[in-house]
């Protein structure tokens, strides 16, 4: 069962929230989310979110590649959805980082664009999606994005932002995409370092609800600490 | 048209012009990538073939990519350079070296197939390519850096962040010199990768390597040296481009097959599984980790990582052999475990920071001692040296080596040109006769696979350029040698093991597990020849030219797999499989090993022209005069042979020496076979013109160097 906006007025659910806001005039309707009278954008929530390990991260980079060749066909770091940064000369665990989309609760990104491409879409878990037809490459998503580095993509050739949509739109996968079949980047990992949950990560500015511990009995006899 | 899986372009770099000029990849397509391409392009751009001294102007270094590298085809991210090396003896060949990390896929997303480095700077420089743009800078306050702080700073010149949460950072707008503002060249979050030499490369010493990263090193050829004579500090690629894959479905899909049914499965491993491919990461380090705060790291693309990152600030990214080129001098010293990792780490960062090829410490080590032992080499000695040889062991003594050696300072004067070199120049030839100093092949070390047992590794060096360092059969020695060692299960039995690597062993040698028999009946067989052929036209081609990994690749046998059967060759997620995923093409496995034997042949070509002569193909006479007795792990050193009732079994081979008569009878026999004229070791005219390489045949005959056809 997909969590559902805890910030919602008595956790009710998203469409008797919309409903009822509309009945009493409350609410513009705006980009698959609701504009509140006291200027808070309300969209429902994902049903899915990547997690990943960093500290168990291997750095090789296949999330990546995968993530740009089930999207696109092609192999692209810049385009990649997923982005592992790597500093070869640092200590671990800050060495590396890894910035994926949050599918956030709030998504800023959703709410700035200006045409609705960047939408919630409803018939795949509520991922927060961009649509490339009607993207008119304002970039304010990228910017709106509160993450550093921002989870949003630019595309340069195409002129087009992009972001994560939990594989919904892979033409190059032959196997069902999104919140209810694989991600490319959770299905490529060899240490398994990127998880997908239906469990809402805490919502705050910093990273650390989706940094998770995935390193277990295993990690610890390959001769690696699973604290 | 569409060049799937290449950036499509070549830049040759003319160091004394300081001048980029681009050249079309798809005029090289038929030789694939890796040393194919950069064999073709060094036959095109060397103007002079015979010279014999990677330092000449004439030098061509090549730096390639493969079409796998950055496309998700397993264990594929390695980068090849060729060209006139430094690191051998008598004659310094036309050879080759092997580097991981990021470079091999980060020239790609620049825009380049490959780097082609020719002629000499005027004075030191530094190379920076970003998404087709190139600039020479000056490199003097780079000059006389270590490899890490040449990195460091080089970041900062580009512009790069720092901290890497820093994120995304704009090609156009960071960098001293900015790209074309005109144009949009995107945003990426990737540290350029760059290929850079320590002192032990300004000094043009045979040890010197380029390094990469951390721990990322290109050392057995020397072309650290040549990059220092060539006043060549780094090279530093970085771009936002994409490659274009042929079939992006099919390449996912074995990908995934590789992790599913090749590989065990991370939450319920078999640690102990056979394979190559289907291993969990594990760091290859020959010492303990000096913590358990650290992670796998891995070359792009790679599935199982070997290579480490600690918190404890040293030992980042080193492996194998450079973790203990000084383990057992230290091993006399330390105090305690800890200490004696901490001093084997800090070696090896010494090495890498100097840039210095660890590989002499194999036997080298061994043979100083020998010296030191018996008077003659020391404070006041025959062999002067002002080194603290009474603080032998410690890591004092091992960063005030490696500055000698990487300065030319003491007895760095004399090993710089050479260990082998400097042995005949010392009057210690008798050193090679009795084993004291053990440079197998080439002027080079034994790499702890002694030819005299473990037949292939010394055979395919002695007829190639160098210590082959590829491990596709030596992987056989390491699971059954650590199963005998350690009481483990015996996974595959012996009989079965060769009858599974035969099956794929096509074309030469396929079903046909004879090939793998090392016994001494055996040992200079035809059989043996086709192995090794088989062995040279493999790694040719999908080890060296595709840039699979040697230690992941070949996967011939595998536990992971219900019928002990590995990836390679296979039709699920064979080497082919990927190359022609992502290439469009349709090559069979067989097709792979046919365009090896093409590039193996082509090498031939440039050894014959700098004097390559049968004659001149022979082990050190130790092999041939001494036993070998004494393994570098263990006592015993177990192979598969076939006793004389057809019964396999492993079997321990020390105690054997070389025949010097039936080796070569055996090299007649690989000549024969390779289509070699037998009394020279020359290719024919009729094989080079039956590989597409009639002008090949046309330079050999110009130069009087062209096989004579068999009467046979």
């Amino acid at each position: 069962m997909a969590p559902r906006n805890t910030d919602d007025p008595n956790g009710i659910s998203r469409r008797r929230f919309v409903a009822s806001m509309a009945a009493t005039g409350c609410v513009a309707a705006a980009s698959s989310g609701v504009l509140l009278a006291d200027g808070r954008f309300v969209i429902p929530n994902a049903e899915g979110f990547l997690v990943v390990d960093t500290k168990k991260c291997q750095g090789c980079g296949s999330c990546m590649m995968a993530c740009s060749l089930a999207h696109s066909g092609s192999a692209s770091y810049t385009e990649s959805r997923i982005q592992i940064m790597q500093d070869s000369f640092g200590n671990w665990p800050d060495d590396l980082f890894i910035a994926q989309c949050r599918q956030c609760q709030n998504a800023p990104c959703v709410e700035v664009c200006p045409t609705g491409a960047n939408h919630v879409d409803e018939a795949n878990g509520n991922v927060r999606r961009v649509d490339p037809e009607m993207c008119i490459g304002c970039r304010m998503c990228i910017q709106a994005c509160p993450f550093t580095p921002a989870r949003l993509q630019w595309d340069k050739d195409r002129r087009k932002s992009q972001k994560c949509d939990l594989c919904v739109d892979t033409p190059f996968l032959d196997e069902k995409g999104g919140p209810d079949g694989i991600q490319a980047c959770v299905r490529v990992c060899p240490v398994k370092a990127i998880a997908f949950t239906r469990e809402m990560p805490s919502q705050t500015l910093t990273d650390a609800a989706y940094q998770v511990n995935l390193r277990d009995w295993v990690w610890k006899r390959l001769g690696m600490t699973a604290e | 048209m569409t060049l799937y899986g290449y950036a499509g372009k070549i830049l040759r770099l003319d160091l004394s012009a300081q001048r980029a000029i681009e050249v079309d990849t798809a005029d090289y397509r038929s030789w694939g990538g890796g040393h194919g391409l950069g064999s073709a392009l060094f036959w095109d751009f060397c103007r002079n073939k015979t010279i014999t001294d990677g330092r000449d102007p004439a030098n061509v270094v090549v730096v390639t990519s493969s079409p796998l590298n950055g496309t998700l085809a397993p264990s594929a991210g390695r980068c090849e350079v060729v060209g006139v090396g430094l690191n051998t003896y008598p004659v310094h060949w036309y050879t080759r070296s092997n580097i991981g990390g990021r470079f091999g896929t980060m020239i790609r997303h620049a825009g380049y197939d490959a780097i082609v480095i020719e002629g000499k700077a005027p004075r030191p420089v530094w190379v920076d390519v970003r998404n087709r743009k190139v600039v020479f800078h000056d490199a003097a306050d780079l000059w006389g850096t270590d490899t890490r702080t040449a990195q460091e700073r080089i970041w900062q010149k580009i512009g790069v962040p720092r901290d890497v949460r820093t994120g995304w950072w704009n090609l156009n707008e960071t960098a001293e010199e900015a790209l074309d503002p005109a144009t949009d060249q995107g945003r990426t979050t990737q540290r350029p990768a760059i290929m850079t030499i320590g002192p032990a490369g300004e000094n043009q010493t045979c040890g010197g390597c380029l390094v990469h990263d951390a721990g990322n090193v290109a050392a057995v050829a020397g072309f650290g040296g040549v990059w220092g004579s060539k006043n060549l500090k780094a090279i530093s690629v970085i771009g936002t481009g994409e490659i274009p894959v042929a079939d992006a479905t099919a390449l996912l899909r074995a990908r995934a097959i590789v992790k599913e049914k090749y590989t065990s499965n991370i939450e319920q491993p078999d640690f102990e599984a056979w394979s190559k491919i289907g291993k969990q990461p594990r760091l290859m380090a020959m010492v303990s980790p000096p913590t358990d705060q650290y992670r796998p790291q891995a070359c792009q693309g790679c599935v199982s990582g070997c290579r480490a990152r600690y918190s404890v600030g040293y030992g980042h990214e080193t492996k194998c052999q450079v973790t203990s080129w000084y383990f057992a001098p230290s091993r006399r010293v330390a105090r305690s475990a800890e200490e004696l990792v901490e001093i084997n780490l800090r070696a090896a960062d010494a090495a890498q920071r100097s840039g210095l090829n660890t590989y002499f410490a194999l036997t080298g080590l061994h043979w100083l001692e020998h010296l030191v032992e018996e008077g003659l080499l020391g404070p006041g000695k025959t062999i002067h040296s002002d080194l603290p040889w009474e603080k032998y062991g410690t890591l004092e003594f091992a960063e005030k080596l490696v500055h000698a050696l990487s300065c030319r300072e003491d007895i760095g004067a004399d090993l710089a040109d050479g260990w082998v070199q400097a042995a005949h120049k010392w009057g210690r030839e008798e050193d090679l006769r009795t084993g004291d100093m053990a440079f197998s092949y080439w002027g080079q070390p034994e790499h702890g696979y002694d030819p005299r047992a473990e037949v292939e590794w010394g055979y395919g060096s002695i007829l190639g350029d160098r210590d082959i360092c590829e491990h596709c059969f030596n992987i056989i020695f390491t699971n059954i040698t650590a199963a005998f060692a350690f009481a483990k299960p015996m996974r595959i039995g012996a009989e079965e093991l060769v009858s599974i690597i035969s099956e794929k062993l096509s074309p030469y040698a396929k079903n046909r597990p004879e090939v793998l028999d090392y016994s001494d009946e055996n040992m200079y067989s035809e059989n043996v020849a086709q192995l090794v052929r088989w062995h040279r036209h493999y790694t040719r081609f999908y080890k060296e030219s595709a840039l699979y990994c040697d230690l992941r690749w070949p996967d011939f046998y595998n536990t992971n797999t219900p019928d002990n059967r590995g990836a390679t060759a296979s039709e699920d997620a064979g080497e082919h499989v990927f190359w022609n995923a992502v290439t469009g093409d349709k090559l069979s496995f067989e097709d792979g090993i046919e365009l090896g034997r093409r590039i193996w042949n082509l090498d031939n070509a440039i050894w014959t022209l700098q004097g390559r002569h049968r004659d001149m193909v022979k082990f050190a006479p130790f092999i041939y005069e001494t036993k070998y007795e004494k393994g570098e792990l263990f006592p015993f050193f177990m192979w598969p042979c076939r006793d004389a009732d057809g019964t396999w079994v492993y079997r321990d081979l020390m105690g054997r020496s070389m025949d010097r008569q039936k080796f070569e009878d055996f090299k007649t026999s690989f000549y024969r076979l390779e289509g070699w004229d037998v009394a020279s070791g020359w290719p024919t005219r009729a094989t080079l013109e039956g590989l597409d390489l009639p002008e090949v045949a046309a330079t050999l005959d110009a130069a009087g160097r062209l096989g004579k056809e068999s009467s046979s």
